[in-house]
């Protein structure tokens, strides 16, 4: 009995609104009395009361209510008695309320519309200030101005600032110090790293991953990091999001022969499975859908969205968007061998690939009688017209492109050099004889030159004379390794066939009647579908409802630690409403009507009072600070922590870009760590205890605090080896105070200091006498050791203690 | 009753790296000592598992209302025992599925259980079966809410697991307390949050711990180039400057938790790596956990940790199992298949784990659970699975002051409701904390909010 009332108290805890009256208590009402005959195709009456046309007809005419309550001609159900009094008081209740048959559209389904901000000064507080009014909470002051300055230097740079900087900072007594600090910090090239990095999250970066052994790619692809590169140069030049958002969908088409460009595409480049073209399209539709719109898409797979007004045939034709793409490998400057350079992108491959409902998503169960085209849950609108794109020969032909003829004729005069013995020399330079002339017959077939057949004829016969020499080439190779097998005792015989075979063979060759020459590189279809350009023309246009939202929630919540809608990959009816709707909106409409530049969004959130206050305090009518009445402290990412500390002892290495460092490198690299290698089967071990991203999904960061994260920055060697460079780069005069300024960015207080002398003095006397110590027995040496000057290993000792600080890990 | 004093003892009382055991007792005297908390991610089939129901192969095919029991479907159940996240959009999947496995009686007591769980089958004579549980949330979001015991629209809560840590002492300082084996449920259905804390506080969270035997525990040792006395002085000092910041920033959870993860690691950085030596173990122990067989290994290995954990002195070992979106025993399709496999697994392991502990003698201070989200459909999905279903589904214990061979509470002929002795996912952890003397309605924390469902009952029919 206690378990029923009390069911009765949770549902009341969600009220019933007028808008869902029907879904809660009309239409299972419907269900249960009407719909056995009156829904469906075979309707009885040609009434089909599940549509919502037909309903509305009979509630207008009021024959619904007559029908079923048994006070007109028509009686329904059909031979039974007129519905119990408290269905029919629901029913007319609801007719009485409006006869809505569907909740009203859910906000995020409804484009944003600029709010009008009441009041002076930045428009964020005058939200967030109406959010405390209406609570009754008080904010917590303004952050003192050390704190403030560490903060929005993590922030937007991914690193603390110097000791230096920190004091020039303090030293600027203008008005606009802090703004004009936050320009310079926008401007660093570090801001594109740090906010590259939290997109990279967003949009699942991952290096190539598969069977390493055999060098075998099997997710994503080779070279994916100029994808990596893309995302760091977008940021730091401030490109549109709208423009981002086009150029990884469609890249391929907006700019064909852009190789710039065309690394952006490394967004969908990345999704490729080697062995799983459903799963590699799955994580397309979820992914694309989640990341840019918060729609939970992936939940329409197997059935229609159990919340969201989204059906199972919408996701797969929002998956014929993506249907026809595939990913390849294109030639870069300079190098001919695409396993050690390339571009990884994308093109349109198979334009007439049908797209099939997958009944219960199982792809062994296709429903066929019926192809779907692309497009946008109806929920959402229409995408605009569109059609089919010419490629231009050098993308849909690369290695036509003059640098790669003049990459391979180098690579074949290397050839020739390196060849040995007149035979294998003939071969080479006939090699090269016969790629000049496919060349010079490719480049005249595409021309259309009134010599192109002439030119195929010669580069046919010279093709097939190299083809023979080479196989000379080989014979002679084996039998000399014939001759020296015999010589060592041992016979290889197998090889010395294998290569007569081969010259029969191209001897036999040379007598039949001639073929094709072939072409020097791979060919790619003359059309792209124009499907993706179309779909991103529609996330990326400036009235989507949820693009911009979604957009700005994620940067706001790397600022303040929550998304203004908690739930940043779900806007739909499952999410969490948001906390200020008008500041969402209006920071939505702010964005598009900046050009969808990120920066001005930025500066716009770090200069205001709600971003500037403190994270003390506490508020018992908003514990969990859900509406911004103080600062969230929050503790740095993995990435972070690592450059952190590398920063700190100004030893971090400032290259921008360039091709993964290996992921054991991690703690003697002095890369950046967004530049480490991840994949879902790498694990950078120091990275993982601080909850890098998982590359197949990370929308939000998690922020554990485990024991582990103390073992890490404890024992590991990163810390203890950084320890020990920058306890010898501070002075030896006012140490403390200096260690305490570089690596918490400000001096110690009087009773932290008289700790931390005290510590060094003691610790001095501990390791002058290490006869009496016991070292540790496990774990592995560091390469560069401890000082052997007890007074100088306590003053490392004292830099690794604060490092170890909750202080140094925490912005704050 | 405030458990923990929540204001800390700022930088006043350094204690150095003073143990913080025996700091919170128990309420009344305790049965069981530790708890081992097997989670099936995605919801396992209470009628292929521990409830057979002979009715579905009857009317194998037919409608619900083609049966006597038309009346399940008018319950108030249907109704109230329901909390979508979104109303009217359940789904009652008419046509009756067969049940897809047999059932034998097992054990002295003659329980029946399926063909599927043969070596558990074997344990039943330890093993209380609750037949008649129900949740609310018919979406994984009932991950979340069997740990919070709150639906996932009220938000995150305090788990169980946590609510134990926070409640009781330390059994042995040198290991986390509250563990978390196997990969934990996805973002989709609570995430983290499932073995959280939430606002007792970071230092409360589930410990994750790998099972990995080249590497059990990364970072273990500065290596010999440091001294230990060197590092200890370096924790003490990293404790006292930790703590002096707690003046200034008196109620961030995340600075204790700090400070507390600090503690054990010093102390962990020996203790985990040896507790994680499954190579220590005999080949008879091995073997009995079935890490002698594929299929079974990575389970098995997991139950033998467990074992192992709690042996040392961890208080609450939860363990996952089917992890990956909104979990494996998530069966809308190919149900045989899949939940065979599934047992497979974990039938073994599971068994391995109950006799393991009863042969040592630690089987009766330690409360094993089995448990599942929500339990699956009497109808059939896609013709050969079974949906998600609240309303009446199966978990069991065993050791840890529960009696064994028998079943308590029933499902209806279809197992769709529970109908005799109903109960909801909070009073099992009553029954979890009140076998380690804890009583639900004195775990409180000023201005947190309760509500009255939250604190459930212990089952006390099946206590010994």
């Amino acid at each position: 009995m206690r378990r029923a009332s009390l069911m009765c108290l949770l549902s009341g805890l969600w009220p019933a609104t007028a808008d869902d009256l029907f879904v809660r208590e009309v239409r299972p009402l419907l269900q249960e009395h009407c719909f056995g005959c009156h829904s469906g195709a075979a309707a009885q009456g040609k009434l089909d009361l599940s549509a919502p046309a037909d309903l509305a007809r009979v509630v207008k005419a009021g024959t619904l209510y007559q029908a079923v309550a048994h006070t007109g001609p028509v009686r329904m159900p059909l031979g039974k008695p007129q519905l119990p009094a408290a269905a029919l008081a629901k029913i007319a209740g609801w007719i009485r309320a409006g006869a809505e048959v569907a909740p009203q559209r859910h906000w995020a389904f409804v484009s944003p519309v600029r709010p009008r901000s009441a009041g002076a000064g930045n428009p964020i507080d005058v939200f967030v200030t109406a959010a405390y009014k209406q609570r009754g909470l008080t904010p917590a002051g303004p952050a003192d101005k050390r704190t403030l300055f560490r903060r929005v230097t993590v922030d937007l740079t991914g690193v603390p600032p110097t000791a230096a900087e920190m004091r020039a900072f303090l030293a600027d007594g203008t008005a606009n110090a802090y703004e004009r600090a936050v320009d310079r910090l926008l401007a660093s090239p570090r801001y594109g790293e740090r906010w590259g990095r939290h997109w990279m999250d967003i949009w699942r970066y991952s290096d190539w991953y598969g069977y390493r052994k055999t060098n075998e790619v099997r997710n994503s692809q080779r070279h994916i990091w100029q994808w990596r590169d893309w995302i760091v140069e977008s940021l730091n030049e401030d490109r549109a999001y709208s423009q981002m958002v086009m150029e990884m969908l469609a890249g391929d088409e907006i700019a064909p022969a852009d190789p710039k460009v065309l690394r952006a595409t490394g967004y969908l480049v990345r999704n490729y499975k080697r062995y799983d073209r459903d799963g590699w399209m799955q994580d397309v539709v979820d992914h694309t859908s989640m990341a840019f719109l918060g729609l939970t898409l992936k939940c329409a797979r197997c059935h229609d969205h159990k919340y969201d007004p989204l059906s199972q045939r919408e996701y797969y034709q929002f998956r014929a968007f993506f249907e026809p793409y595939n990913v390849r490998l294109d030639r870069v400057p300079g190098e001919t061998n695409l396993d050690k350079a390339g571009l990884a992108r994308i093109y349109d491959a198979k334009a007439e690939t049908p797209t099939y409902l997958f009944t219960g998503g199982d792809v062994q169960n296709p429903d066929k009688s019926m192809a779907l085209k692309p497009a946008i849950p109806a929920v959402l609108g229409k995408v605009d017209a569109f059609q089919s794109l010419v490629v231009p020969l050098e993308a849909r032909y690369p290695d036509l492109r003059e640098f790669v003829h003049r990459d391979l004729i180098a690579a074949a005069r290397t050839e020739i050099e390196k060849a040995t013995g007149p035979v294998a020399k003939r071969a080479a330079e006939a090699r090269l004889a016969a790629l000049e002339s496919r060349i010079a017959a490719d480049k005249a077939k595409h021309a259309k030159a009134a010599d192109a057949e002439k030119l195929a004829n010669t580069a046919r016969g010279l093709e097939r004379q190299a083809y023979v020499f080479t196989g000379e080439a080989d014979l002679e190779q084996a039998q000399k390794k014939l001759a020296d097998a015999l010589r060592d005792g041992g016979i290889d015989e197998k090889k010395v066939t294998a290569a007569k075979a081969e010259l029969d063979k191209a001897v036999a060759a040379l007598a039949k009647k001639p073929a094709e020459y072939s072409p020097i590189g791979e060919q790619y279809p003359e059309q792209s579908t124009g499907r993706r350009t179309a779909l991103a023309n529609w996330i990326a246009n400036d009235t989507n409802p949820l693009t911009a939202r979604v957009a700005v929630n994620h940067i706001w919540a790397r600022h303040f630690g929550r998304g203004l809608v908690e739930s940043v990959h779900d806007f739909g009816q499952y999410g969490k409403a948001p906390t200020h709707p008008e500041l969402l909106d209006f920071l939505a409409t702010e964005l598009v009507s900046n050009g969808w530049r990120m920066k001005p969004i930025h500066r716009l959130i770090v200069t205001s009072s709600a971003y500037r206050m403190a994270s003390t305090g506490s508020e018992t009518k908003d514990p969990d600070n859900q509406y911004l009445w103080r600062m969230n402290a929050r503790r740095m990412e993995a990435e972070a922590v690592r450059d952190a500390v590398l920063h700190t002892a100004g030893e971090l290495d400032g290259t921008l870009g360039g091709p993964e460092v290996e992921e054991t490198q991690e703690l003697e690299s002095m890369r950046r760590s967004l530049y480490i290698r991840q994949a879902p089967d790498v694990r950078a071990e120091f990275l993982s205890q601080f909850d890098s991203a998982n590359p197949n999904e990370c929308y939000r960061r998690e922020e554990s605090i485990v024991p582990q994260q103390a073992l890490s920055l404890a024992n590991s060697r990163l810390t203890l080896e950084q320890s020990r460079r920058l306890a010898a780069k501070l002075p030896r005069d006012q140490f403390v105070d200096e260690a305490f300024e570089t690596v918490l960015n400000r001096p110690p207080s009087p009773s932290e200091r008289d700790d931390a002398l005290t510590f060094l003095a003691q610790q001095t006397v501990l390791l002058a006498d290490p006869a009496k110590l016991k070292p540790f027995e496990t774990g592995v040496a560091t390469p560069l050791k401890p000082s052997k000057d007890p007074a100088q290993r306590a003053r490392e000792n004292l830099v690794h203690v604060l490092f170890n600080l909750n202080e140094f890990v925490t912005i704050r | 009753m405030q458990r923990r004093t929540f204001l800390t003892q700022t930088g006043l009382g350094f204690t150095g790296l003073a143990l913080s055991a025996a700091e919170t007792k128990p309420h009344f005297t305790p049965k069981a000592k530790r708890v081992i908390w097997l989670f099936m991610i995605g919801g396992a089939s209470q009628m292929e598992t521990f409830d057979p129901k002979p009715a579905l192969n009857k009317y194998a095919g037919k409608t619900i209302d083609e049966t006597p029991f038309k009346d399940t479907q008018n319950s108030p159940y249907v109704k109230k025992n329901l909390r979508e996240v979104i109303a009217g959009l359940h789904k009652v999947h008419p046509s009756i599925y067969p049940m897809q496995v047999g059932f034998q009686k097992r054990g002295k007591s003659g329980l029946e259980v399926s063909d599927w769980f043969p070596h558990v089958g074997g344990c039943i004579d330890d093993i209380a079966v609750v037949r008649s549980m129900w949740t609310t949330d018919n979406n994984h979001g009932a991950q979340l809410q069997f740990h919070t015991g709150r639906h996932v629209l009220e938000g995150q809560f305090p788990t169980i697991g946590a609510w134990v840590h926070y409640g009781l002492g330390s059994l042995n300082d040198n290991l986390p307390q509250f563990v978390v084996l196997g990969e934990p449920i996805d973002t989709c259905c609570g995430g983290p949050w499932a073995h959280g804390a939430h606002y007792l506080g970071p230092e409360h969270d589930g410990v994750q711990l790998k099972v990995d035997a080249k590497n059990p525990l990364p970072f273990a040792s500065p290596g010999p180039d440091v001294y230990q006395e060197e590092q200890e002085r370096e924790f003490a000092l990293i404790d006292k400057l930790n703590r002096a910041t707690q003046i200034q920033y008196p109620e961030d959870a995340a600075l204790r938790a700090r400070i507390k993860s600090y503690e054990l690691a010093f102390r962990m950085q020996t203790a985990v790596p040896d507790v994680m030596r499954l190579d220590r173990e005999t080949e008879a122990t091995r073997k009995m956990y079935g890490l002698d067989e594929k299929i079974t290994q990575p389970f098995g290995e997991i139950c033998l940790s467990a074992r192992r954990l709690v042996e040392q002195g961890t208080r609450f070992v939860q363990i996952f199992h089917g992890a990956g979106g909104a979990g494996a025993w998530d069966a809308h399709s190919n149900l045989k298949t899949g939940h065979e496999k599934l047992s497979r697994q974990t039938d073994k392991p599971i068994a391995g784990l109950l006799q393991d502990l009863k042969q040592r003698g630690l089987l009766d201070e330690t409360l094993v659970v089995w448990c599942t989200e929500f339990g699956r459909t009497p109808g059939a999905q896609n013709n050969n699975g079974r949906d998600h279903h609240p309303y009446g589904f199966s978990v069991w214990l065993a050791g840890g002051g529960v009696k064994g061979g028998m079943a308590h509470g029933a499902t209806d002929e279809l197992g769709f409701h529970a109908v005799e002795d109903r109960h909801y996912v909070t009073d099992l952890h009553a029954t979890v904390l009140h076998q380690l003397g804890l009583d639900p309605r004195r775990l409180e924390i000023p201005g947190r909010k309760r509500i009255e469902l939250d604190y459930g009952a212990p089952i006390r029919e099946i206590l010994a």
